[in-house]
C-alpha cells in the first residue's frame, strides 16, 4: 500500500464546549438538543446546510413504528416534538389517533393504501409522513431554541485521542481544518465515523439478503396526475403490474407511493435499494450515485411515456444524500443480539422502548424492543457516547431497530446522560441511571417498569397478513 | 454565545496517508468548471480523476439551483460560446431538460418575446438594453433542469473516461517544494491522498491555491454581486394563472402585499419557471449578505447564512400561499442543497484581467475563451465581448496547478461579470486541455504553447478569434500587446 507522509501541524482551536455532537441527523439532533436543554454548552457538526439527515436530506420523510401493535406510543419525547411541529404548519400526514391499533379491516385497507407505512400485523400504526422542507426549518428552529452552537457545511472528519480520552474533533470546512474540543463526545455520524480513529472495537458484517445491506437514491417526481394514476392502478392491476414489469425491463424500477402531504397531490416518491459492499466506501458510494441517478431516468421516462397520469411529470428532486442503512456497528458495554428480540424483559438501565412490528408472528410474541443505556457506550473510550445507527447491535437487531424515530430516541438518551454526567461531574460511564430515566421520562419518553418480572403471551387474534421487510 | 477567538491549537501528529490513486490530472471539485476540466482533460489523453464533495455533478448549476446559463450570446443575438456548454445544452435538449428563446429569438427586439421574459421576471438573464437603438433585445440564455442535467453531467464525464470520487471532499494539497503533486481528501473512507501530474483547482473557492500557499487576493467590495451568496428555492403546486389574473386587476393591492412581506423579512420577488411541464412552479434566488467578511469562507458566518436564509423562506412560503390567490396550494419543492457561492477568493495568476480589457478589444495571444460582455451598459454595446486569456488560470507562484473556475485571475468588478456558469465551462475546457498537454508533454503547465492550445480546443468546438503569427508574446509577460481588434463596435 503506498503512502505518503502528512507533515505534523498546529491545527486551530476554533471552540470549546461541553458536548460535541457529530453529525445533524435524527440521532445528532435527539443528542444536542437534549444536552443543551440539559444545561450543556453544546455544539453540533454538520456536514451539509441543513440538519435532519435521512429524514431530509435523504428523501426518507417517513418516522414510522411509534406505536406498538396493540395501539400504544412507545416513541414519544422528541420524535413527537417534531411531528408536533409539523403539525402546527399542516405539513405531516399520520393516522388518526383513535385508529392506532385497529384492526379493523376497512380502515387498515384504507391506510395500507395511503401508506404502506401505516399498517402491521393486520393493524393501523401510528406512523408519520414528514414534510422534508419544513422539517429542515423547524430542527433549525429547535436547535436555535436550545442554544446549540451549530456549524453547518463543516465534516467531523476525525477524534482527537489522548490515550482512551477523546479531547475533541477535527473538522472541515471552507474555514479550513479546525478543532472543537469538548469535555463529551457524541458521535452521530451513522457510520460511526468516529469509531476506527479512536480505537473503538465495532464490526460491520451485513448479509447481502439484509435490508440494511442496501443503499438508496430516492426521488420525487411532480406532476402527476395522481387520480388517473390511481384510477388505472384500481381498474387495471394486471395491466398496471405488467407496466411495472416492463419499467424494471427498462433498467427502471416499478412502484411509486403518493406523497399524500398537504397540497402535493401531484408528487409521487420512488424509494429504492441498490445492493453494496460497503455504505463507508467511497468508491462504492461513487458507483451507486451513477447507478441510481441513472436508474431514477430510465424509471421516469418509462413512467412518462408508458403510465397513465405521468404524461406530464418531471423529476421534483433527487436526495441531496444517498439512503444510507448501515456500515459501522459498536461492540460497546452491552451489545443487543438476535436473543434480545425474543426477550420481553426490560434491561435495568433501559432508556427507549420501541415497538417490534416487522416481524410477524415473532413481534406479536415480542411486542417491544428495550434498548439499554450500554449499548451507546464503547468499552474503551471514557467520554464517548454512539448516538445514531452504529449503536452496538447485531446485524439482527441492526435490521430492525436502526430508524429516524429510533436514532432521535439514542440521541435523547445519549444527550440526557452527557448533560447529567456532567452536572454530577462523573463520566458517561457513571451516570445514575435511576436519574438519567427519571429526566428522560420527563421529558416524555415512555419507559417500562423495570423491577417487574414481565410475563407476556399473545392472546389476540391469529396473524393473516404474512411478515415482510419493509422498503426501509 | 460569544465567539471564541482565541488562537488556541492542538497538535497533528505526522501520518503516513493512503494514496488511492495516481492520475495525469486531478481536478478538485465538480462544478460547471470542474466538470468541462475533467472532461476535456480526459478527452485530450490525460488519465483523470474528479472529486466531489457531494453525490452529484453540476455545483451551482444542479445543486445550487442556480439553473440558469446566461449571457451565451451578446447582445446581438450572436452566440460566442460554444464548446463544452453547447453540448451539454444539446445533450439536455434531446432529453427536455432545457429551455432558451428560439435561435432566430436572439438579439430580437420583438415586444412579445421581450416581454415574455419580462413577465417571468428572468429579465437579468435574458434582456438586455442595446444604447445605440435605446430598445431592448433578448440573449441567448438557457435554463436547465437541475435533475435531468445531474445525469447528463455523469454521463458525459464517463463517457469521456474520468475517473469519478463523489462523496470525496478535496481538501489540502500534497507539495513538493512549490509544485502541487496531489490531493488529501476526506471521505467516509477516511483521509486519503491522490497524485497527479498536473492539479485543476476548481473548488469554486480555489481552496486548493490557499492550501499551496500561491498568492490570491480576496478583496471584494461588499456591493458587489460576488459579495453576498444565494438560498435558492422552489415552491410548486403554484396556480400561476390565477396569480397572473389577481396581480393584473389588483396591482396596488399585490404592491402593497409585496411591500408587508419585505417587512416581515420575506422575499417579495421570484421567477416564474419556464422550464417544460413546470409551468406550477416558481423560482426564488434570493440574495444573502455576508456581514462580516466577504469570501464565504467563514464556516460560522455560512451557518448563521442558512439558518437565517431558511427562516426568510418559511415567512415567504406561508405569506404567499395565506394571502396570495394562486398560492394557496403551494408547497416548498425543495431548498437548494448548496449553499450559492457566488465569488471570493482569486488567484493572483499570469495576468490579471481588469476592467480597463474590456474597453480595449484585446485577443491575446493566448485567449482560450470569449465571453459575451453583456452587463457593462453602454460599454456592452459597443464591445460586445471579452477574450480571456490561459494566463488568468495560470498561478503565479505555484507550479503543477491551475485554476478553473470562478477563482480565475481578475479584479473584482471582472470577476463578478464574468465568474458564472458558462464562464467556468470555458475556463475548465481550457484547463483541462492544457493540463493534458502540459503532461504530455512533460513541462509545467505555464509552459504550453499558447497556439497549439488554441488549436486544440478550436478542435473541440471552441470559438476563437484568428489571431496573426507574427505576435510573439513571451509566457511571462505581464501585458501582452493588443494584436488586432475583434470586432467592429459599430457593426
Amino acid at each position: 500500500m503506498k503512502t505518503i507522509k502528512e507533515r505534523a501541524r498546529e491545527t486551530r482551536v476554533c471552540r470549546e464546549a461541553d458536548v460535541v455532537v457529530v453529525g445533524g441527523g435524527p440521532g445528532g439532533i435527539g443528542a444536542a438538543v437534549s444536552a443543551a436543554r440539559n444545561g450543556a454548552d453544546t455544539v453540533l457538526i454538520e456536514r451539509y446546510g441543513y440538519l435532519g439527515g435521512m429524514g431530509t436530506g435523504g428523501l426518507v420523510t417517513i418516522i414510522p413504528q411509534l406505536t406498538d401493535y396493540t395501539g400504544k406510543q412507545q416513541i414519544v419525547g422528541i420524535t413527537q416534538e417534531w411531528i408536533d411541529r409539523l403539525i402546527a404548519r399542516n405539513a405531516v400526514d399520520y393516522p388518526k389517533k383513535e385508529h392506532w391499533g385497529s384492526l379493523d379491516k376497512e380502515l387498515v385497507r384504507y391506510y395500507f393504501q395511503r401508506s404502506f407505512f401505516m399498517t402491521r400485523l393486520d393493524r393501523v400504526v401510528y406512523a408519520a409522513i414528514i414534510d422534508a422542507e419544513i422539517s429542515k426549518y423547524i430542527l433549525n428552529e429547535m436547535v436555535e431554541e436550545a442554544g446549540i452552537k451549530v456549524y453547518c457545511h463543516a465534516w467531523g472528519t476525525e477524534p482527537i485521542m489522548e490515550g482512551n480520552h477523546c479531547k475533541g474533533v477535527i473538522i472541515e470546512s471552507k474555514s479550513g481544518r479546525q478543532a472543537i474540543l469538548g469535555k463529551i463526545i457524541i458521535d452521530s455520524t451513522g457510520d460511526g465515523d468516529l469509531l476506527p480513529y479512536a480505537g473503538i472495537e465495532f464490526e460491520d458484517n451485513i448479509p447481502p439478503n439484509f435490508r440494511i445491506a442496501n443503499l438508496a437514491l430516492c426521488f420525487w417526481v411532480d406532476g402527476v396526475d395522481l387520480k388517473k394514476a390511481m384510477d388505472f392502478r384500481i381498474n387495471n392491476p394486471k395491466e398496471f403490474m405488467e407496466l411495472n414489469r416492463r419499467a424494471m425491463e427498462a433498467g427502471g424500477q416499478g412502484g411509486f407511493m403518493p406523497s399524500n402531504l398537504p397540497n402535493q397531490d401531484a408528487v409521487v416518491w420512488f424509494h429504492n435499494r441498490f445492493p453494496n459492499k460497503s455504505q463507508v466506501d467511497v468508491e462504492e458510494l461513487t458507483r451507486v450515485e451513477f447507478e441510481g441517478r441513472k436508474k431514477m431516468m430510465k424509471t421516469w421516462e418509462f413512467f412518462k411515456e408508458n403510465m397513465p397520469g405521468f404524461e406530464k411529470s418531471f423529476i421534483v428532486l433527487s436526495g441531496p444524500q444517498l439512503g444510507t442503512r448501515s456500515s459501522r456497528r459498536m461492540i460497546g458495554e452491552y451489545q443487543l443480539t438476535e436473543k434480545d428480540l425474543a426477550d420481553n424483559q426490560p434491561f435495568e438501565d433501559t432508556i427507549a422502548i420501541f415497538p417490534d412490528l416487522d416481524r410477524g408472528q415473532e413481534s406479536l410474541d415480542h411486542p417491544n424492543m428495550y434498548i439499554p443505556y450500554r449499548c451507546l457506550l464503547p468499552k474503551n473510550v471514557d467520554n464517548l457516547l454512539v448516538a445514531c445507527r452504529a449503536f452496538s447491535s447485531d446485524e439482527h437487531v441492526q435490521d430492525y431497530f436502526n430508524l429516524i424515530p429510533h436514532c432521535i430516541a439514542f440521541g435523547e438518551a445519549a444527550g440526557t446522560a452527557s448533560a447529567l454526567a456532567l452536572q454530577a461531574n462523573v463520566g458517561v460511564k457513571n451516570v445514575d441511571i435511576k436519574a438519567l430515566q427519571k429526566q428522560l421520562a420527563k421529558q416524555g419518553v415512555p419507559l417500562p417498569d423495570v423491577t417487574k418480572k414481565v410475563d407476556y403471551k399473545y392472546d389476540g387474534p391469529a396473524l393473516v397478513s404474512s411478515a415482510f421487510t419493509p422498503p426501509h | 454565545m460569544a465567539r471564541d477567538v482565541s488562537i488556541k491549537t492542538i497538535t497533528e501528529e505526522a501520518r503516513q496517508i493512503k494514496v488511492v490513486r495516481e492520475a495525469d490530472v486531478v481536478v478538485v471539485g465538480g462544478g460547471p468548471g470542474g466538470i468541462s476540466s475533467a472532461i476535456a482533460a480526459a478527452r485530450s489523453g490525460a488519465s483523470t480523476v474528479l472529486i466531489e464533495r457531494y453525490g452529484h455533478l453540476g455545483g451551482m448549476a444542479t445543486g445550487g439551483l442556480v439553473n440558469i446559463i446566461p449571457n451565451l450570446s451578446d447582445i446581438y443575438g450572436k452566440q460566442h460560446l460554444f464548446g463544452l456548454t453547447q453540448e451539454m445544452i444539446d445533450r439536455l435538449d434531446a432529453r427536455g431538460g432545457t429551455s432558451y428563446p428560439k435561435k432566430e429569438d436572439w438579439g430580437t427586439t420583438d415586444k412579445n418575446v421581450v416581454e415574455y421574459y419580462h413577465d417571468a421576471r428572468l429579465d437579468w438573464f435574458y434582456i438586455r438594453r442595446d444604447y445605440n437603438i435605446g430598445k431592448e433585445r433578448v440573449v441567448y440564455t438557457a435554463v436547465v433542469d437541475p435533475e435531468i442535467l445531474k445525469d447528463e453531467f455523469n454521463d458525459m464525464v464517463l463517457e469521456a473516461g474520468v475517473e469519478l470520487w463523489l462523496h470525496s471532499w478535496g481538501t489540502r494539497v500534497v507539495m513538493d517544494g512549490n509544485s502541487v503533486t496531489g490531493v488529501y481528501f476526506e471521505s467516509k473512507s477516511g483521509r486519503q491522498a491522490i497524485l497527479g501530474k498536473v492539479i485543476i483547482d476548481a473548488t469554486g473557492d480555489g481552496d486548493m491555491f490557499v492550501a499551496a500557499g500561491a498568492d490570491f487576493d480576496s478583496e471584494l467590495d461588499n456591493k458587489r454581486r460576488t459579495a453576498w451568496l444565494a438560498f435558492n428555492f422552489w415552491l410548486a403546486n403554484v396556480d400561476i394563472r390565477k396569480y397572473d389574473e389577481f396581480k393584473a386587476s389588483h396591482a396596488q393591492k399585490y404592491e402593497e402585499m409585496m411591500q408587508e412581506l419585505a417587512k416581515l423579512d420575506g422575499y417579495p420577488y421570484f421567477f416564474k419557471g419556464v422550464l417544460k411541464n413546470q409551468e406550477n412552479v416558481i423560482w426564488y434566488h434570493t440574495m444573502q449578505p455576508q456581514p462580516e467578511s466577504t469570501d464565504a469562507m467563514d464556516v460560522e458566518q455560512l451557518t448563521r447564512i442558512d439558518v437565517r436564509a431558511r427562516k426568510r423562506a418559511l415567512i415567504t412560503y406561508e405569506f404567499m400561499k395565506k394571502h396570495v390567490p394562486g398560492f394557496e396550494k403551494c408547497f416548498i419543492m425543495l431548498t437548494a442543497p448548496q449553499l450559492g457561492t457566488q465569488g471570493g477568493r482569486r488567484i493572483i495568476g499570469e495576468y490579471t484581467l481588469t476592467e480597463k480589457d474590456l474597453e480595449t478589444d484585446e485577443v491575446f495571444e493566448d485567449t482560450v475563451a470569449v465571453l459575451a460582455n453583456n452587463d457593462y451598459r453602454e460599454i456592452s454595446t459597443k464591445h460586445p465581448t471579452l477574450c480571456i486569456p490561459y494566463r488568468c488560470l495560470v498561478p503565479k507562484s505555484i507550479d503543477g496547478l491551475l485554476v478553473a473556475g470562478r477563482a480565475f485571475s481578475s479584479a473584482d468588478t471582472i470577476n463578478e461579470t464574468f465568474n458564472i456558469i458558462p464562464h467556468c465551462i470555458a475556463y475548465g475546457q481550457a484547463a483541462g486541455t492544457a493540463a493534458a498537454m502540459a503532461v504530455d508533454a512533460g513541462i509545467q503547465p505555464r509552459k504550453v504553447d499558447y497556439g497549439e492550445l488554441r488549436k486544440n480546443l478550436v478542435k473541440q468546438g471552441v470559438n476563437l478569434p484568428e489571431i496573426e503569427k507574427s505576435a510573439a508574446v513571451t509566457a511571462s509577460a505581464q501585458q501582452p500587446p493588443v494584436v488586432r481588434n475583434l470586432l467592429n463596435p459599430d457593426r
